[in-house]
Formats: structure tokens, C-alpha cells, sequence
């Protein structure tokens, strides 16, 4: 029988050279105390001895376009590349020199999406879609030069309105878990993104984040009541600038009822970054 | 405000390198065959990128456009 062996959260801006740009030295020192947090989260998770890691992101505008926004994908076959994008933003060029491609979890992978057909989740799936910091960033930072565990990337659209609900996301959860339990493997799951930022979705509310709104976050999650974190409309989400909790709801329905363990909070101004694990063992 | 034509052409601009370039040397050109409202395609032209987001504009790729991007 299988079993969630790791489960956490993260901010997915693993890069002190974008905070130190665009918010100056307590950014910088803010982001790479985070990294090292993170850097020993992935200590616990390789020593779970993960078979799979599967990773709830968000794409940018990067993978997707607005011929066609998928309310959560499935990245299915063999392997999966990096994104490689000339000229890209600073914390997409912090992929730099990570591999090219890494490999998938082919058969998990397979079982999230056809299952999840079949029980309703009309997930889409992807054979080609690359992978941007949203996924390599952690992911990177929590297995250092150690190899990374076969992969299973699961999209989910925070961005493009109309979203999935909070409530959705946390059902598509409950759902990974059911797999993972009917499964032969140990998997680690990790969602990635926020807390708050990009307020509205607004270029005049850069550099504002929603402390209040990230703080009862964190305190529903540390008590494990989900059912007002499901309640969430996108309406809160957005004016908040949280829109990326929804792949943290995923991650909650995964490992629900459990409680959460915050390892990191911090409140840059521009954005509040955290690193969140939950007690699955 | 036709907010598909708007972001598909932010996400040309980002995405499509010859575009850009010809953006840049003569963006009302290359925006001719575009279906935009004029105060669409005047904040295209003068590159108002708040203007561009308050019109529907995608804040990430406002934000990721080389050479053009915004924060």
C-alpha cells in the first residue's frame, strides 16, 4: 500500500538576486534565510526515501496561452524538460544551468490522470509542457546535488479567471491521495507559490502583500481546519494577492486532516514567503 | 475591451522574437492587422503597460516581456 511520506509548501522565488533587486538588502537576507529552511526541508524529504515527487505549480504565461488555460493539468510521459526562454525573467534565468530535462513518474502520473477521469476530475494532460520556476526552483532547492525523485507535475490555473475553486482544488487533493494509498509507492507531494503578492492581479499593487489575510492562513492551516480554507472564493484570493494558495489547497486535501508545521513566514513588504510541512508520518 | 486580443498579443510580444522586434521599430505597424479599440492600440503604441493591465492586460506577461517587461 502506498503513502504520502512527505508532504510541504513553499514560495517558489528561490532567488535572492530578484529581492535584492527589487526590494534591496533585507529581500535578499529574507529570501535566503528561506532557502536555507527550504534546503533542510529536503533533507527530511529525500531521508522519507520518496519514490515519486509530485509538484502543484502554477504556470506564468509561460507553458500555456489563451488558446487554452487547463483548470489543472497533468504532465504525463516519460520526462520533462526545463523551460528555456531567451531573455526570460530574472527568476526564470535562475534555471540556468539546472538540467535540461528531468525524469516523470510515467505510471503515477498516469494513474492521477486516468483515474481522476474516472472519477470525475476532467484533468487535461500534457506530453510537452516544460517546466518553470514554479516547479524547478523548489525543487532544485530541496534535493541540492542530490538526484531528484522521478517527477509527477501537476498544473493548476491561479492566474487566468475563471480559476478552479479552493474547494475544487482541495477535492483534486483528496483525490491524489486516494491514488497514492491504492498505489505500491512512497510519494512525496509539495505545493509551490505565495504567500500574498500581486495584489489584484494589479501592475499599480506591486510590491503589496496582505500580511493579515497570509497570517489567518497560516494559523487555519497549523489547526488543520480546512473548511474554511475550501470556503475561500477567488474573490478573496485575488484582492489579497494569494491566488497561488490554490495549489497549496491541492496539498491540503492530500494530507487532510493533518495539521500543518510552519517553518518559515516572512513579510518582505512585496511579498510574504513561507515553507510549510505537514506531519504525515 | 477585447481582452483575448489584448493578452494574445502581450504573449507574441513575449513569446515571438521577430515580433518583437518589429514592435519595437514600428509598433503601429506591426499591430495594423490587430483587432484592438483605439485606447487599446494608443497604449500599445506609447508601451503604457499600467494601462495595458487596468485594460485586461496579464499582470505576468506585462511582466516577462524581454526587453519590454514592467514591475
Amino acid at each position: 500500500m502506498g503513502k504520502v511520506v512527505y508532504a510541504a509548501a513553499m514560495s517558489h522565488v528561490l532567488y535572492p538576486d530578484y529581492y535584492g533587486k527589487n526590494v534591496g538588502p533585507h529581500g535578499r537576507r529574507m529570501v535566503e534565510d528561506l532557502i536555507a529552511v527550504v534546503r533542510e526541508m529536503g533533507c527530511r524529504m529525500l531521508a522519507a526515501r520518496p519514490d515519486a515527487l509530485v509538484v502543484i505549480a502554477d504556470d506564468h504565461l509561460n507553458v500555456f496561452s489563451f488558446d487554452a488555460i487547463p483548470a489543472m493539468c497533468v504532465r504525463i510521459g516519460r520526462s520533462v524538460q526545463r523551460m528555456v526562454q531567451d531573455g526570460a525573467i530574472e527568476f526564470d534565468q535562475a534555471l540556468d544551468g539546472l538540467p535540461e530535462r528531468y525524469p516523470l513518474h510515467e505510471d503515477l502520473a498516469n494513474r492521477v490522470l486516468e483515474q481522476g477521469i474516472e472519477s470525475g476530475f476532467d484533468f487535461a494532460a500534457s506530453w510537452s509542457a516544460p517546466l518553470d520556476h514554479a516547479f524547478l526552483s523548489p525543487v532544485s532547492t530541496l534535493c541540492g546535488a542530490s538526484p531528484v525523485p522521478p517527477l509527477v507535475p501537476f498544473w493548476v490555473n491561479c492566474f487566468v479567471a475563471p480559476q478552479p475553486t479552493a474547494r475544487r482544488c482541495f477535492a483534486a487533493g483528496r483525490h491524489i491521495a486516494r491514488v497514492v494509498a491504492e498505489g505500491p509507492w512512497r510519494v512525496a507531494v509539495i505545493a509551490t507559490g505565495g504567500l500574498s503578492h500581486f495584489p489584484a492581479l494589479s501592475l499599480a499593487r506591486v510590491g503589496t502583500s496582505d500580511v493579515q489575510f497570509d497570517r489567518r492562513l497560516v494559523q487555519l492551516m497549523e489547526a488543520g481546519d480546512h473548511e474554511p480554507l475550501c470556503a475561500l472564493t477567488m474573490k478573496d484570493l485575488d484582492e489579497s494577492g494569494s491566488h497561488e494558495f490554490l495549489n497549496w489547497m491541492v496539498l491540503i486535501g492530500a494530507v487532510s486532516p493533518a495539521g500543518a508545521r510552519v517553518r518559515f513566514f516572512g513579510e518582505m513588504g512585496r511579498v510574504d514567503l513561507a515553507a510549510v510541512e505537514w506531519v504525515v508520518a | 475591451m477585447s481582452r483575448y486580443e489584448v493578452n494574445v498579443l502581450l504573449y507574441r510580444l513575449k513569446k515571438d522574437p521577430a515580433f518583437r522586434t518589429s514592435f519595437r521599430a514600428d509598433a503601429r505597424a506591426a499591430l495594423a492587422a490587430a483587432e484592438l479599440t483605439e485606447e487599446e492600440r494608443e497604449a500599445f503604441v506609447r508601451w503604457d503597460a499600467r494601462r495595458l493591465n487596468e485594460l485586461g492586460g496579464s499582470l505576468h506577461l506585462l511582466i516577462s516581456i524581454p526587453g519590454l517587461a514592467s514591475h
